[in-house]
């Protein structure tokens, strides 16, 4: 009978310790479930985050392209070659990147190039996207749209000093997503007769950068008509073309 | 008789203390919980650097040039003091870029985490690429 009790007491200690075990052994696995659950969610953040700008950067490229006279296809080609490298990009889980090209007015095939007379240009696209991520512990499902879009705002006034010989002064704003935004490269241009002429130093041309956007370009030429028009073609920083037309006012 | 109990107990208690030090010596060497918060931290600071400097298309361009020192130096800039790093750039089609080691220091033989990186060029001809950062605390 004594024999039976004591072989109990060991028995208990025994079950007691393999409990215990057993018991830390399943926290440390649900803790480490849990941490884990959370990197992946800090994963699909991020990867999703680096969609969105890398999204925005193909936009940009595409316009680049097309505001610089490449195909209008460009940036639908660039968006398919896109989504098809996202496919396969995320480790967690399965990823699908699809997108729709604005065709309201004034967006074509998401693309809208309006390079007027009146003193305003504008170089614009405008994508929307939807991303699912489908993780092994999330799925996300996001919408989200790429508008990029560099305008120019352009005046001018000329004052004739003698003669047929005005000083013309062009000033010129330039706009990222409604940003002031600097320029790359700047090409003034004047219609003489029927030939548009880039002033040089022969026209004591200066341009002054004012480092908001804004430009003032200045020079000399002779008109034979009462008309002077003049032209400014930009690049901006992301490579992106916009040009306008203005008829300067005689002041 | 009586002595025979008592010795049954002794051996009874010493089977006791060695069961629980065999159990208390599992536990020592079960291996310990890793430092994921640590991990995630690290992953997240990554992330942050690369998203900084893709941010309007820097890192992209950067890739195109095959300009790898300034990678590097930027990374340098962007990442905490105390952190080594190591890129490694994909092409679309998979194949490795950078010709040199972009690195700070050798992560061999440290506990790194990896985060990865889509970029895309803000270029005429875009181009995408994959970077991925292997990132570790020094000391």
């Amino acid at each position: 009978m004594k024999q039976r009790k004591d072989s109990g007491q060991i028995l208990l200690i025994a079950a007691f310790i393999m409990a215990s075990l057993l018991l830390s052994a399943q926290i440390y696995v649900f803790e480490v479930g849990r941490i884990q659950s959370e990197i992946e969610s800090d994963s699909l953040n991020d990867f999703m985050l680096s969609v969105q700008l890398g999204s925005a950067h193909v936009v940009t490229g595409s316009l680049a392209n097309i505001s610089n006279g490449g195909s209008s296809n460009t940036l639908e080609s660039n968006l398919q070659k896109w989504v098809s490298f996202m496919g396969n990009q995320y480790l967690h889980g399965k990823s699908a990147l699809d997108y729709t090209l604005r065709d309201a007015a004034p967006f074509s095939s998401g693309i809208w190039l309006n390079w007027g007379v009146n003193g305003f240009g504008v170089s614009s696209a405008y994508v929307n996207f939807t991303h699912r991520l489908l993780g092994r512990n999330t799925n996300v499902d996001q919408a989200f749209f790429v508008n990029t879009t560099t305008a120019l705002l352009m005046e001018s006034t000329n004052r004739r000093l003698s003669g047929d010989t005005r000083q013309v002064n062009v000033t010129i704003s330039l706009w990222n997503e409604k940003e002031p935004a600097l320029a790359r490269q700047i090409t003034v241009y004047y219609k003489a007769s029927t030939n548009w002429l880039i002033p040089d130093e022969t026209n004591n041309y200066t341009l002054q950068d004012y480092g908001n956007g804004t430009y003032k370009a200045s020079f000399v030429a002779t008109f034979l008509d009462e008309s002077v028009e003049v032209s400014a073609r930009i690049l901006d920083y992301r490579d992106i073309h916009v040009q306008a037309n203005a008829t300067s006012t005689e002041v | 008789m009586f002595d025979q109990k008592g010795q049954i107990r002794i051996i009874e208690s010493f089977l006791a203390i060695a069961v629980i030090f065999s159990a208390v010596l599992v536990s020592v060497t079960f291996p310990s919980s890793p430092n994921l918060s640590k991990e995630k931290s690290l992953a997240s600071v990554g992330t942050q650097a690369l998203v900084q400097l893709d941010a309007n298309g820097t890192l992209g361009n950067l890739i195109l040039q095959h300009d790898w020192t300034s990678i590097k130096t930027a990374l340098d800039i962007l990442l905490p003091v105390g952190v080594s790093f190591n890129v490694t750039v994909y092409d679309d089609a998979g194949s490795v870029m950078n010709s040199e080691l972009v690195q700070n220091s050798n992560l061999l033989g440290r506990e790194a985490v990896s985060v990865q990186h889509v970029c895309a060029t803000q270029t005429q001809t875009v181009q995408f690429f994959t970077v991925r950062l292997q990132l570790a605390w020094n000391g």
